[in-house]
């Protein structure tokens, strides 16, 4: 997590000058007074901001740092409640990483101690995992990197669907069938489970899987950008808004294979998201350029939290937007749309400046990762 | 914290707890408080206990054939007639689910504002909790409400989060740089500040009441005996006398140990934490800090855990019971 010190030489002055100050309340009227936020905003100019890339979404990063600035008085309380840091809203206590381990292994399939059984026969190599940046929350700016997986990201593979009836089962069987070829030949997911719940592994752990294009997620500990090398992706045979989306063993195998990869990984609960949630189109800077899972993933069905809740940070950290259209096909406003917005609200109101203005700003940020990410090789589009 | 000069405001401090309700005042270089417990009890009229309360100067109402007693007496008379005290907020703001708790509220405040009513409009700073962590309960209606009663009472309102109230309360000498926690009736409100600037504020759920509802329907005690138990002898020495008291230990780790993870959680996940140039202070207030070796167990389970922050010292506030309150003075003092 990166620190912004807030102890510039103007506050360091203010507080020496309150030592002096003997009476409480003056004194506490002195740091009222003193800390209030500066009126002036403060401006990007654009081509500085083009000019050097992490410099920039480094002071940016500072500006925001500088962000919980006092109030003033206790009648803005309301605005004293904007200071409070968004990662709070984030739920307490998560379902703890379960632990599952491997029971049984031959060349077509494992066993896990969960009832979770993997089939092995479709699985190919894609290229192997690569370290991928891990950016900070406030800033954009790379502040580590990562090298296994952090989360998952749920798919359906949109694929034709026959009736889920014993009329149809040979029909079912051909489809699943194809489908497998399908995703294997293209390395799609790491994970697809057919409409009877078998579990068929794709594409090796070890490897990343072609699953999330351009997409963005963020966590407590930053931002990953290009989800293929730190998510695993999971697919659904199903398509999104068909009656009965999935079938009840799709929800049962997709449970312990949850399971499964969240205590192979330690993976948290806050990262196993849908594809909606995370699918970005640079094109137009909004999100839901994929949208299965939009709406109704089982959250719960899986032993994960309402994740739908979570902000998301495409667009707190980067300003993408939505449509109205997107809004139609998640059938019900996630509660993270509106945090983000909210936290977006706050930042620029924070800088002094028009929520689009500050929104341009954090577009520029996410062009200059997708160049540098470009430019170091990784997959900026893929 | 060093003596206070004078001043001539006439600013007043409210604490609106679950569990009592405090008004902090100035009286020369001291500050003087009042409290009444925040509940009520309906008790079945007669003629003769309305002349009674009358004559005793017992705060209560008539309402639809019943005498409702509030504030302090309200417990004294549930211990009598063994009737339900009932209380007119839950979970640190306005029970929605009592339909007196509005008509309640108003009743006790008005009631102990009475005696502090002038011609001049003065200024009270009341408190509200912080947003509880990992939830959005809305907090618009409970302090809104306030507002318009204190208003209604010839004050002028304003509102101050409990755990800055603590920080302007005992951290003077921090420069108001510092956490300060209330541990109240419904909720534990945590602020973390800087330079009086509120930095972080939330509030968990679990709170003295967490810990009496559960000690009872572990014990098949009532709430309302335990929290006397509570009160009364229970301490933190690593020996229980009796069930009960072994029961309240383990509660109050448990609230002790949700509120390290929570404070630890939110500071974690802060991207926007200041880097302080040295270690801050720590300071716990309310009710249900008073047991004594609290603040030792608070301080062992804290160590336990890899905190984010630097802390110099946890200290618990010099009056427990009345620093929200106090805080909440200094603000409208300050605000003057």
């Amino acid at each position: 997590m990166a620190r912004i010190s807030i102890l510039e030489p103007p506050a360091i002055a203010v507080e020496q000058k309150a030592v002096q100050i003997t009476d409480p309340v003056e004194r506490l009227r002195f740091l009222r007074q003193e800390m209030r936020p500066h009126p002036k905003p403060r401006l990007i100019p654009k081509v500085a901001m083009r000019r050097n890339t992490w410099l920039m979404a480094a002071g940016l990063m500072a500006l925001i740092g500088l962000a919980p600035l006092p109030t003033g008085t206790a009648e803005t309380l309301a605005k004293e409640r904007q200071l409070i840091v968004p990662e709070t809203a984030r739920p307490v206590s998560k379902p703890a990483v379960p632990r599952v381990w491997l029971v049984e292994k031959s060349d077509a399939l494992e066993v896990y101690s969960n009832g979770l059984r993997v089939d092995l026969t479709f699985t190919v190599f894609n290229h192997p995992r690569r370290p991928f940046p891990v950016f900070s929350l406030s800033g954009g700016v790379p502040q580590g990197e990562g090298n296994a997986p952090v989360g998952i990201v749920f798919h359906t593979t949109e694929s034709l669907l026959a009736p889920f009836d014993e009329e149809s089962n040979r029909r079912l069987r051909t489809i699943g069938r194809g489908l497998i070829e399908v995703v294997r030949h293209d390395r799609s997911y790491h994970y697809l489970i057919d409409r009877f719940g078998r579990v068929y592994r794709v594409v090796q752990e070890s490897d990343a899987a072609n699953h999330s294009g351009t997409s963005v997620w963020g966590d407590s500990r930053g931002v990953y950008v290009n989800l293929n090398d730190s998510f695993l992706g999971v697919s659904f045979e199903g398509q999104t808004g068909q009656v009965d989306e999935i079938t009840p063993a799709q929800i049962q195998a997709g449970h312990v294979l949850t399971e499964m990869l969240r205590s192979r990984y330690n993976i948290a609960a806050e990262d196993c998201v849908t594809h909606a949630q995370v699918s970005v189109n640079p094109q137009n800077m909004r999100i839901g350029e994929h949208t299965d899972w939009a709406g109704k993933f089982p959250f719960a069905q899986m032993g994960l939290p309402d994740n739908y809740s979570l902000p998301l940070a495409s667009l707190y950290v980067f300003g993408f937007d939505y449509d109205s259209l997107f809004l139609k096909v998640t059938g019900g406003r996630w509660r993270g749309l509106d945090t983000a917005e909210l936290w977006l609200g706050r930042q620029a109101a924070a800088e002094g400046l028009e929520t689009r203005r500050y929104r341009a700003i954090l577009h520029h940020r996410f062009r200059d990762i997708e160049t540098a990410l470009r430019e170091k090789g990784g997959e900026a589009n893929p | 914290m060093s003596q206070i000069h004078s001043h001539t405001s006439q600013a007043l401090g409210l604490d609106v707890g679950t569990s009592r309700i405090v008004i902090a005042r100035r009286a020369d270089d001291d500050f003087r408080y009042e409290s009444q417990l925040n509940a009520f009890v309906a008790i079945p009229y007669s003629k003769i206990t309305e002349g009674v309360l009358q004559r005793e100067k017992v705060p209560h109402t008539i309402r639809e054939g019943q005498i409702v007693v509030h504030g302090n007496e309200s417990e004294k008379f549930a211990g009598l007639l063994e009737a339900e005290m009932r209380r007119p907020m839950t979970a640190g703001v306005l029970d929605a689910k009592e339909p007196d708790s509005l008509s309640m509220i108003r009743e006790i405040l008005t009631t102990m504002f009475q005696s502090h009513r002038g011609d001049q409009k003065k200024k009270v700073c009341f408190t509200v909790p912080a947003p509880p962590l990992g939830a959005e309960g809305s907090l618009t209606y409970h302090e809104a409400t306030l507002r318009q009663i204190l208003t209604e009472l010839n004050y002028e309102p304003a509102s101050i989060n409990e755990g800055l109230a603590i920080v302007y309360s005992e951290l003077e000498s921090s420069n108001y740089t510092g956490i300060g926690i209330s541990l109240g009736g419904g909720l534990c409100n945590v602020c973390l500040a800087y330079l009086s600037v509120p930095i972080i504020s939330f509030s968990i759920p679990k709170a003295g009441d967490y810990i009496d509802t559960n000690a009872a329907s572990v014990t098949g005690e009532r709430a309302n005996r335990i929290r006397l138990t509570k009160e009364d002898s229970f301490h933190f020495n690593g020996f229980f006398a009796d069930k009960v008291h072994q029961v309240l230990g383990v509660y109050y780790d448990d609230m002790i140990r949700s509120l390290v993870t929570a404070l630890k959680e939110a500071f974690t996940r802060t991207s926007s934490l200041p880097k302080f140039n040295r270690p801050i202070p720590m300071v716990l207030s309310g009710g249900t800090a008073l047991p004594p070796g609290f603040r030792d167990r608070f301080e062992k389970l804290l160590w336990e855990q890899d905190f984010p922050i630097t802390v110099s010292d946890i200290r618990l506030a010099q009056n427990p019971l009345h620093s929200t309150a106090k805080g909440a003075l200094v603000c409208a003092l300050s605000d003057s």
